[in-house]
């Protein structure tokens, strides 16, 4: 018994540390409806300018928190005045790619700054503890307590009691109308900025000093838990996002408890998963909320397309196969190669979330099981690789959209993150699954790419079979994309309720857009897993989803020349920038930034 | 015409001349042969931003100390040996693309790195194929050499290293009842297996084993199921961040039993992370600054004159592998990239920090045998153990 009560204990205790990041991501999204990829990243700021003060100006205690609270809250106007409020009248969609640029940036220069190796941070409160239970509490945990409850109670208060709550929950509500009402939406924005980075950039201090330990890559892992914590709470709902960080706290105590601590973040997504599905709105939302997006879809607006002549396309093309014999650079064929295998990712992507308008967070998932069905069936079976390429990608698009099927009934942001619970989800199943898929030790020695009964070892080879495969799809993509099929899909995308009273049954055209995105994404994965000839758990990872994103996004939504010209510049700007060596990442996630800010709409446009 | 070649050379050359004058200066007149000529070139496939960045600036440390070495004092044949180090941030869609950079310059004679499994395996076909050696630092998964005759290591065989350790804690330490907490990535996977056949073959019992992922910061639930398990000892198949971690919060959670480390949380750096809480631990290090072996000493207090601070596990590997590979290329009769390979395959007795002499098994392409000091920290530093039971 007292180990139950022990399990309790240590759930809120970590509850705590992850409401310190939700709180202001609920903030955020509440205004700005918006995901702020960017936000754990504050935090990681915050945590080194904390270091900074306590270890090089030896500040004490409450002026170190004064040092983290100004600098990330400047931090969080910089962010919103620069990164955020010049995409106000672009698609909903680009915002949510510029915070994703600048957590690169930020990250980056946190590294170069202060070296990637982890850092103590020395504690400044007194180190009492109390016992409780079979264990021990400290006076950080309950300082951390303390600062979150008092941080929701206070922004509860300014949100009901002033002037200027009012006019952040009248923008929440609706923009043009509180613009309209003389409400001042960027100084909104500003205030709503600078109050939740300095919130995220005091989190990062103090977990820093709890766990005496900081490093500049730790803001990702913070920014998904809080994510999740939010959306159990109900995002935008700031008291709601403390309940919903303890309640995950404790879901997943009991879960190590119960099954280990591998199956941890197993149970984290699943709650986050059955809360989507049974209460989209989170669990205290009155049944009088509207609904949290817009009935009519904005999330991905339309643009006029930039038209590409038939003849440039079929001249690039023609370079494209020619390259090989033009020029003697197995460096450059392979980042192609690797260009074309993320082009069909794009294309996957593109279909789903541009054209049919699922924006998934959760890709990497399709490569994931094309992957490892196409390798698992070659090896263990000693199928050919060309069936087993086929098969992993029908097993992509089969299991992918049933995984996803609970999802259909969402919208907008939501869909994002109930994908991004689904791609991590099928990463745990495959580490823990090890009966199958040989958990951590992955899958080794996968046979190479074959064709005919000819084993494909030759770089050049291998770029000519993805090419061909990455150019067959797309116009089978486009074929499909001028039908019927592709209409309704739009139709859904721009707005679901006419397309349903139009009689267009929703379920199933997401599926379809699902499972043909799913087939395109699972050849790319199984492709890889025959090319690499070893993967694991790691291999398709949630980078890999948001670069998938990127990709299509930047290309431009639902356009597929756009998704081929976003994945080789996404593929080759890192490659390029390889002169710059450490700095290379910092410059890319700046010329994602440009990109966003100028090409909004992206590249070639949406379609 | 200037060529970036010309122009690396010429900084080449630069540098060896101001190094020359320095290492004349200290060696107060004495033979000091400083390389020149054209260099030979390694390549380097590792990390230096993403998320483990920290490897890739530790493997610099070691390679440049090494470097620095070997080219004062003669360099190979009087040629000073240099490194392209691409950044890969251990992602295999990158390292694919270095690894045919690198096989397509032909100054680079063999590859190192990468970092982790996926992203360094990944990429082996490739150098198999073009007969350019693949030489893994740090990685240990069984099934790494085992893409073709180009690919070696000399990362320490897991099955060599946990039955040491398992004698370590159930021999001498005295372990009975022991809960194993490992990183659930393929290297932590096959370690905790090994570790666990080999201290049931001692007789001591395995009540608990816990696997967590990389990113993991709090324990606290793992402890407290692994204290209901009532072990008598804690093993930990950790990095020093997070047995730093570890060792803080089993302390919180009212778990009061010994704690015994894999080698690889050898790093100053656990003692700053885990503070009071590192007190204690036990360890079993192939790399103990305190070895009075010549060539330890000498890495030892080189490492410290040139960056003022210990260096840990991960940086003797690097310096490690670089030593070796000069003996390896003043011993080819060539450069020729398979030359390479084939003076590796009969080298003998290299000094290694890690492995006292090291020689590789033909077979496996591993080097054989492995060796421990015990540790344990004490008064904020690793020391020998003196051999004291203490429960």
């Amino acid at each position: 018994m007292t180990s139950w009560f022990d399990h309790t204990i240590n759930g809120l205790i970590i509850g705590n540390i992850y409401a310190l990041l939700a709180v202001g991501l609920a903030l955020i999204f509440g205004v700005s409806r918006l995901i702020n990829f960017a936000h754990g990243s504050v935090y990681v700021v915050g945590a080194y300018v904390g270091w900074v003060a306590v270890s090089v100006l030896e500040t004490p205690f409450p002026v170190t928190l004064l040092i983290v609270v100004a600098f990330t809250g400047l931090l969080g106007i910089v962010i919103e005045r620069f990164g955020i409020r010049p995409l106000a009248d672009a698609p909903r969609i680009a915002p949510l790619l510029a915070t994703i640029g600048l957590s690169f940036v930020l990250d980056q220069t946190v590294q170069i700054l202060f070296s990637p190796d982890p850092r103590a941070v020395p504690m400044q409160v007194p180190n009492w503890r109390i016992n409780i239970g079979g264990g021990s509490i400290g006076v950080l945990d309950l300082l951390i307590g303390g600062i979150g409850i008092t941080a929701a109670t206070a922004l509860f208060a300014f949100l009901k009691l002033t002037k200027w709550g009012w006019a952040v929950r009248a923008t929440a509500l609706d923009r043009d109308a509180a613009r309209a009402m003389g409400v001042d939406v960027d100084q909104v924005n500003r205030i709503v900025f600078a109050i939740a980075s300095a919130l995220g950039g005091v989190g990062g201090v103090l977990v820093g000093m709890y766990y005496n330990v900081i490093t500049p890559t730790m803001g990702f892992e913070a920014t998904l838990k809080g994510i999740v914590s939010e959306v159990v709470g109900g995002v935008g709902n700031v008291p709601g996002a403390i309940v919903g960080s303890l309640l995950l706290g404790l879901v997943e105590s009991y879960g190590v408890a119960l099954l280990g601590t591998s199956y941890r973040n197993l149970f984290a997504f699943v709650l986050l998963i059955a809360i989507l599905v049974l209460r989209p709105n989170g669990l205290f939302a009155s049944r009088r909320q509207l609904p949290p997006e817009p009935m009519t879809g904005t999330f991905v607006a339309p643009s006029k397309p930039v038209n590409l002549p038939v003849p440039l396309v079929a001249a690039a093309a023609a370079v494209a196969i020619a390259l090989p014999l033009l020029i003697d650079s197995g460096y450059l064929i392979q980042t192609l190669t690797n260009a074309w295998l993320y082009a069909l990712l794009g294309l996957s992507l593109t279909l789903v979330a541009g054209t049919s308008g699922q924006v998934s967070l959760g890709h990497a998932a399709l490569l994931a099981i094309g992957g490892y069905t196409s390798a698992l069936l070659a090896s263990n079976l000693g199928w050919p690789v060309w069936l087993t390429l086929l098969i992993g990608g029908f097993a992509a698009a089969g299991i992918g959209t049933l995984l996803v099927s609970p999802a259909f009934r969402l919208r907008g942001h939501y869909v994002s993150i109930a994908t991004l619970g689904i791609g991590e989800i099928v990463a745990l199943v495959i580490l823990n699954w090890e009966s199958v898929t040989r958990g951590p030790i992955g899958v080794a020695g996968i046979p190479p790419l074959s064709l005919f009964g000819y084993d494909l070892y030759d770089t050049n080879a291998i770029y000519w079979f993805a090419f061909a495969l990455m150019a067959l799809l797309a116009l089978l993509q486009l074929r499909l994309l001028s039908s019927h099929l592709g209409r309704t899909l739009r139709a859904v995308r721009d707005d679901d309720i006419a397309a349903r009273s139009f009689g267009i049954g929703l379920n199933r055209y997401k599926g379809l857009a699902f499972a043909f995105g799913g087939f395109f994404a699972g050849i790319s994965g199984a492709f890889t897993a025959h090319m690499y000839s070893f993967i694991n758990h790691e291999t398709f990872n949630t980078q890999i989803s948001v670069l998938a994103l990127t990709i299509a996004i930047l290309g431009g939504m639902g356009n597929v020349g756009g998704a081929i010209l976003g994945a080789v510049a996404l593929i080759g700007l890192p490659e390029i920038f390889r002169v710059a060596a450490e700095y290379r990442i910092l410059l890319y996630g700046i010329a994602l930034l440009l990109l966003v800010r100028f090409r909004p709409q992206g590249l070639l446009g949406t379609v | 015409m200037i060529t970036r070649r010309t122009l690396l050379q010429s900084g080449t050359a630069a540098l060896a001349l101001a190094s020359a004058g320095s290492a004349l200066v200290q060696a107060g007149g004495a033979l000091a042969q400083e390389a020149t000529g054209e260099p030979i070139f390694l390549g380097v496939s590792g990390p230096l931003t993403g998320p483990n960045a920290q490897y890739g600036a530790q493997w610099k440390q070691g390679f440049d100390l090494a470097l620095d070495q070997i080219n004062s004092s003669g360099g190979i044949k009087g040629r000073p040996l240099r490194y392209i180090f691409e950044d890969t941030q251990s992602d295999p869609k990158q390292t694919v693309a270095v690894a045919q950079k690198f096989v397509a310059d032909k100054r680079i004679v063999a590859e190192l790195g990468d970092f982790s499994s996926p992203a360094s395996m990944a990429a082996s076909p490739i150098y198999q194929r073009a007969g350019l050696l693949q030489f893994g630092l740090t990685n240990s998964h069984p099934d790494f050499t085992k893409t073709g005759d180009f690919i070696w290591s000399n990362s320490v065989s897991q099955a060599d290293e946990q039955p040491l350790n398992a004698a370590y804690a159930v021999k001498r330490i005295g372990f009975k009842r022991i809960a194993v907490l490992h990183l659930n990535t393929d290297w932590g996977r096959t370690s905790k297996d090994h570790f666990v056949a080999a201290a049931k073959a001692l007789g001591a019992e395995i009540v608990a084993t816990e696997g967590y992922l990389p990113e993991e910061k709090d324990f606290r639930s793992t402890l407290v199921r692994v204290r209901d398990a009532n072990p008598d000892g804690l093993f930990l198949v950790s990095y020093y961040a997070d047995a730093a971690l570890i060792a803080r919060q089993t302390r919180q959670t009212g778990l009061t039993v010994p704690i015994a480390a894999t080698s690889s949380i050898y790093s100053p750096k656990l003692i700053e992370l885990g503070g009071d809480a590192a007190e204690g631990i036990f360890t079993a290090s192939r790399f103990f600054p305190e070895d009075p072996r010549p060539e330890v000493q000498n890495f030892v207090t080189s490492f410290k004159a040139k960056y003022g601070k210990e260096p840990d596990a991960f940086n003797s590997y690097a310096y490690d592998t670089v030593i070796l590979f000069g003996q390896v290329l003043r011993e080819a009769p060539n450069y020729e990239r398979k030359t390479i390979r084939d003076t590796l395959a009969s080298i003998k007795d290299v000094p290694s920090v890690i492995y006292g002499k090291a020689s590789f098994d033909t077979q496996t392409r591993r080097v054989l045998g492995a060796r421990n000091a015990e540790l344990i920290v004490k008064g904020g530093r690793f020391q020998l153990w003196d051999g004291k039971a203490i429960n």
